[in-house]
């Protein structure tokens, strides 16, 4: 391992937005390439220099399955420049950075963009199995009888569907029903429990109420509302200018709610567990479209092109456990990541800490400053360390911001870099659960 | 031995390569001592053993480009060009009668004589590169095919498609070409050679057959329109449309449907070729076909220059990042035409609403290239990826130049360069969009005033070829090079122009707009006047239109900026002094001239505007001829000034070209000073001096252009 630091030039964002909103119609391509852009822009960029263009990506377009090289090429990245997309899941633009990292810690590369896109909204709706079956028999179908007699099936098939779609639970499985795309990819597909049920494991293992969750997301949508208000997060967000007529501009996060109370939270019903659930809607991150980038260099190259970073990547660290308690990564990669750093908890000023529940962000808390998790589940002598939660999320989480899930990773470390650079602070962290049973975590120092 | 190497015979086996490379050239060009060497080729393959004879082009990307215009330049009389056309005819008859089948095999551009070369032959297949293009565009030279494309083509093709091609002088491309039958097989660049080969060696196989590849419709109302019971409709409909789009200035496409109309179906072809070949020479001779040759010159001019002095050390930078202040009208169409040749482009202005506009304007005019389909979805998004926007200076520090195209005020412009130039590199060029201002004294705000230079287009700017590229006291060569680099890049015509008030075009146009203000005065009305500018004269508009377009408000501006620098011989008509005050603005706000409907195209004249200007109702006491005259002789006046005496540009050519690109003045009359020669100054002047005596003092023939008449000299030398 060489002794090379490697730097943060800077990143920046689109705005998030709750997916079927203003951001439906925007591709996850053209959602990348707009963080590209502006992140080129704003660092004055030599374009020839970068040498590794590196995107997450969770949801794979149909149409631009390498979604990191259409973004690049779009973005005015030169041909001769290489790039691939990644796929951690909800940690697929953490892994993009940590790729980056290693990319030029090892003295391989210098320059990289590191970054990652979502449009949750364009997740496509599948065919399910029993329609598959029928247009594979007329793709082989031979003579006219053969196709007549298929159409006839597929007709039963259709009023089937539409049966179905009357008298089965929205989320409900049939052969007939077409499979939405984001609700698959929203199950762990190797216990077969949706990720809203996982929250709800932790909820009821960590005893966590309804109350100190609704809690917990109105205070993640007020402190979003006042980030916005105050115009703090502007410098991060690369705002997205929407054709044909361009007149709509979309510059600022569109799901923090100005009004939101605990009234109107404790009216939800409990979406995954309706009779003794607290998981609700309300505090749970929206599914949401979005992108964002980061430039990266080694120390020597950024000084010898005259930047000033903003930060230096001090570790990262990912790590496994149960999938159905996925929501208890950030416990389980934390330590991992501090370890590589040199660090314990306590040198850390600022965290952010992904906001997939309430519940998940809650239990991770306490695992934090727990030593009996800490012996049982880590294997370590003592509790990682107490967070105060007042230097957690301090502009609001994805509760209130979303969660493009290919896409989170780098917003969590764009935010918690700018942040350190306001309230001074030296070390940062960045962490997240990742849905199949994954935590990911990166500890930032600020640059002078 | 240099005319030998320029058309090769080589066999190999039982086929004959007949292969052009015409010697000490870029492209392939059919002249008489290259026609000889064909001849020759001919004759000897003709009696040779071989038993299918294949044509091809050793350059790259050219076929044939066509005839040598240089040759049709140099002959002047009928006898001449019909003796040239016979020998020419006859030998691409020479290739019709080979008694072995003939295939083209085209790589490249294949137009006029190489296009007539290639319908000789039996079998035509092509290369589907894009350069790859197939066509007759005589007729935009003033002339029509003679080496009987015009007898050929329609067999080919088709009466419909080959009056399509003709007529407007079209060249097609290859997806197209093998639509309408003009090829019969298209592949892939790399294969061509191979597969040309394996085809003759097929034909041969299966007997050598000869053909004569005749049209046959599709559809049942192709068919109708094929035959003679059609045909006379098909033909009266195209004589129609061409003299509704050019007035009849433009003689050669009309005889075009002439010669077709009479040959088609002919099977006397000594007689059809004679009936082309006398058209040709008619039009060879016309007024209108030396000066379309002319502008085809002055086009081919700017292609070799490069806005510097020859012998120069200097040479442009290339151009991959282009920033653009002010994203309005011209900063939108700006960032469309450098885009849209794969520029880079960053526009800044003060807020998004105005960036908006800047998208949507590139965004609009690229999905109209989508509807049509002359690009697809894919080059469509590629296009908008290259456009980006903010409001600070993010990004400027990679650009290698920046236009300013923000509002026209000279302390406002200096700020905002002085600015920019702190955000780019010391060695980046910032150029100025200005139409009026001074770039010299602009050129105070930069810090490296030999970075700064006018880089002046017009509006539409997608529409209008010229930019007028204006070199301060202080910019550099290597700076006016770059600027006059990217101009072509961005497809555009650039002439260099030193600074002075209204640079060259403006400066010839104001006095022309301020004395249709005049004529306005003088009881004629704005229809007649407009449109004696457009029909008797050819003009795209008339002055009045033309001022709505300008904006009425910039007209009266720019008047007061002349008045001051030019003094007395400026005069404002009393209308306009009165038009100040009406608050039209022309199409700008919808309110001008003339009235505009909401989505802001020219209806009629508004007639409300005379009892506005305090005029009395119309008369028209004036001849259209003295209407156009005054006009049009008040910009051969200013010009005597600007050219000889101010020396804004250095030639005759540039004017003409400047005026052609810039304002549309009409081709057919080769431009300006063209047309001027061809009146004769001393008439010229005679005429100012008498309007002067009864129209004011305005109108008094400048010194330069006095002396010209004295002398009898014209422009061009």
């Amino acid at each position: 391992m060489s002794g090379r630091d490697v730097v943060i030039v800077d990143g920046v964002r689109t705005p998030f937005a709750k997916s079927g909103g203003v951001l439906k119609s925007v591709h996850p391509a053209d959602l990348g390439k707009t963080a590209l852009k502006e992140l080129i822009a704003r660092t004055n960029l030599d374009v020839n220099l970068v040498e590794e263009v590196i995107m997450g990506n969770a949801g794979n377009p149909v149409d631009a399955v390498n979604v990191s090289r259409v973004v690049a090429l779009g973005a005015g990245i030169p041909l001769k420049t290489s790039a691939y997309t990644v796929h951690r899941n909800c940690a697929s633009a953490m892994e993009s950075i940590a790729s980056g990292y290693e990319r030029i810690k090892s003295g391989t590369m210098d320059v990289v963009i590191a970054g990652g896109t979502e449009s949750m909204s364009q997740m496509p709706l599948l065919m399910s199995s029993a329609f598959t079956k029928l247009f594979e028999k007329l793709g082989a179908a031979k003579t006219a009888g053969q196709r007549l007699g298929i159409l006839g099936s597929l007709l039963k098939a259709d009023v089937k569907q539409i049966i179905d779609m009357v008298t089965t639970a929205p989320l409900a499985e049939t052969p007939y029903k077409p499979i939405i795309g984001v609700v698959k990819g929203l199950t762990d597909p190797f216990v077969g429990i949706n990720m809203g049920q996982t929250a709800e494991i932790l909820a009821k293992e960590f005893g966590l109420s309804r109350e100190d969750q609704d809690a917990f997301a109105l205070l993640s949508h007020q402190k979003a509302v006042k980030a916005t208000k105050e115009g703090r997060l502007r410098p991060e967000i690369a705002p997205v200018f929407l054709p044909p007529s361009f007149s709509d501009v979309v510059n600022d996060d569109v799901g923090p709610r100005d009004g939101q109370s605990m009234e109107a939270l404790a009216k939800l019903k409990p979406f995954f567990d309706r009779a003794t659930g607290t998981i609700t809607a309300g505090n749970s991150c929206p599914i949401t479209d979005g992108a964002a980038a980061v430039l990266l260099m080694s120390r020597e190259k950024a000084k010898a092109l005259g930047y000033k970073p903003l930060a230096t990547i001090r570790s990262y660290g990912f790590a496994g456990l149960e999938p159905e308690r996925m929501g208890l990564g950030p416990a389980y990669s934390t330590p991992v990541a501090l370890k590589r750093a040199g660090l314990s908890m306590k040198d850390i000023g600022l965290v952010e800490l992904n906001e997939a529940f309430a519940a998940q962000v809650l239990s991770c808390l306490k695992a934090f400053d727990s030593d009996d998790f800490a012996q049982k589940r880590l294997g370590l002598n003592s509790k990682i360390g107490g967070v105060s939660p007042d230097i957690v999320n301090v502009n609001g989480g994805a509760i209130a911001l979303g969660h493009p899930v290919g896409a989170t990773g780098t917003r969590l470390v764009v935010t918690l870099m700018k942040e350190m650079h306001r309230r001074d602070v030296q070390f940062g962290l960045a962490t997240l659960c990742i849905g199949g049973g994954q935590g990911g975590s990166m500890i930032l120092e600020k640059e002078a | 031995m240099s005319i030998q190497e320029s058309i090769q015979l080589s066999y190999d086996g039982e086929l004959a390569f007949i292969d052009f490379d015409l010697y000490g050239e870029k492209v392939n060009k059919l002249n008489t001592p290259i026609m000889m060497r064909l001849k020759e080729v001919l004759d000897e393959v003709r009696t040779s053993k071989a038993r299918a004879v294949i044509f091809r082009s050793k350059k790259n990307k050219i076929f044939i480009a066509g005839a040598d215009i240089d040759e049709i330049k140099s002959m002047n009389k009928r006898e001449e060009f019909v003796k040239a056309v016979e020998n020419g005819q006859a030998i691409i008859n020479m290739i019709e009668d080979l008694p072995m089948p003939t295939i083209a095999s085209i790589h490249g551009a294949c137009m006029g004589g190489g296009c007539e070369l290639v319908l000789a032959c039996d079998y035509r297949i092509a290369s589907e590169d894009s350069s790859t293009r197939i066509g007759l565009p005589e007729t935009k030279l003033g002339i029509i095919p003679g080496f009987g494309g015009c007898v050929r083509l329609p067999r080919v093709v088709g009466v419909q498609a080959a009056l399509e091609i003709i007529l407007q002088g079209k060249t097609v491309v290859v997806a197209k070409a093998l639509k309408m039958g003009l090829v019969d097989k298209c592949v892939h660049a790399g294969i061509l050679e191979k597969e040309t080969i394996k085809w003759a060696k097929e034909i041969v196989s299966k007997g050598g057959k000869k053909r004569k590849a005749t049209y046959k419709p599709k559809s049942m109302v192709n068919s109708i329109l094929e035959s003679f019971v059609g045909r006379p409709v098909v033909f009266s409909k195209a004589r129609e449309t061409v003299l509704k789009s050019t007035h009849g200035h433009y003689p050669s496409p009309l005889k075009a449907v002439d010669v077709i109309s009479k040959t088609y179906g002919m099977a006397d072809r000594t007689e059809a070729l004679r009936i082309e070949r006398e058209a040709f020479a008619d039009m060879a001779l016309t007024d209108v076909s030396r000066s379309l040759i002319h502008v085809f010159y002055l086009t081919e001019m700017v292609k070799k220059q490069t806005g510097i002095a020859e012998g120069s050390t200097s040479t442009a930078k290339d151009v991959d990042h282009l920033g653009i202040l002010g994203a309005g009208t011209m900063g939108g169409g700006i960032a469309y035409v450098a885009a849209d040749k794969g520029v880079h482009v960053r526009m800044k202005d003060i807020n998004n609403e105005a960036l908006s506009r800047g998208f949507k304007h590139a965004y609009d005019l690229w999905a109209k290239l989508l509807k049509r389909r002359s690009i697809n979805k894919f080059e469509f998004q590629q296009k908008i990826d290259l456009v980006t926007g903010g409001l600070d200076f993010a990004g400027f520090g990679q650009m290698d130049v920046v236009v300013e195209a923000i509002v026209e005020d000279m302390e406002i412009k200096k700020k905002v360069i002085g600015e920019t130039a702190k955000h780019m590199r010391p060695d980046a060029i910032i150029a100025t969009n200005t139409s009026s201002l001074s770039v010299t004294e602009m050129a105070k705000g930069h810090p490296h005033p030999a970075y700064f230079a006018g880089m002046h287009f017009f509006n539409p700017v997608h529409k209008m070829p010229l930019v007028e590229v204006i070199r301060g006291e202080q910019t550099s060569d290597e700076t006016t090079a770059t600027i006059f680099e990217l101009s072509k890049r961005m497809g555009k015509m650039p002439v260099v122009v030193k600074d002075g008030p209204g640079f060259l075009v403006n400066r010839l146009l104001l006095p022309y707009m301020s004395e249709a203000a005049f004529l306005l005065n003088e009881g004629m009305s704005i229809e007649v006047v407009d449109e004696a500018y457009v029909k008797e004269f050819g003009m795209p508009m008339g002055p009045f239109a033309l001022m709505d377009e300008v904006g009425l408000d910039v007209c009266i501006k720019v008047l007061k900026i002349f008045k001051k620098a030019f003094g007395a011989r400026i005069e404002m008509a009393p209308c306009m002094e009165v038009l100040e005050k009406t608050g039209r603005l022309g199409r700008k706000n919808n309110k001008g001239f003339y009235l505009y409907d909401e989505k802001g195209n020219r209806g009629a004249v508004d007639q409300s505007i005379y009892s506005e200007l305090g005029l009395k109702p119309a008369t028209n006491p004036l001849t259209t001829k003295e209407c156009i005259e005054r006009g049009v002789f008040m910009m051969i006046n200013e010009c005597s000034l600007a050219l000889l005496e101010d020396r804004i540009v250095e030639t005759p050519h540039e004017v003409d070209l400047a005026m052609i690109m810039g304002t549309g003045f009409p081709p057919f009359r080769g431009g300006l000073l063209k047309y001027a020669d061809s009146v004769g100054t001393e008439y010229i002047v005679d005429q100012l001096e008498s309007y002067a005596v009864a129209k004011g003092a305005r109108l008094k023939p400048h010194n330069p252009l006095r002396n010209m008449a004295k002398t009898k000299r014209t422009f061009y030398n």
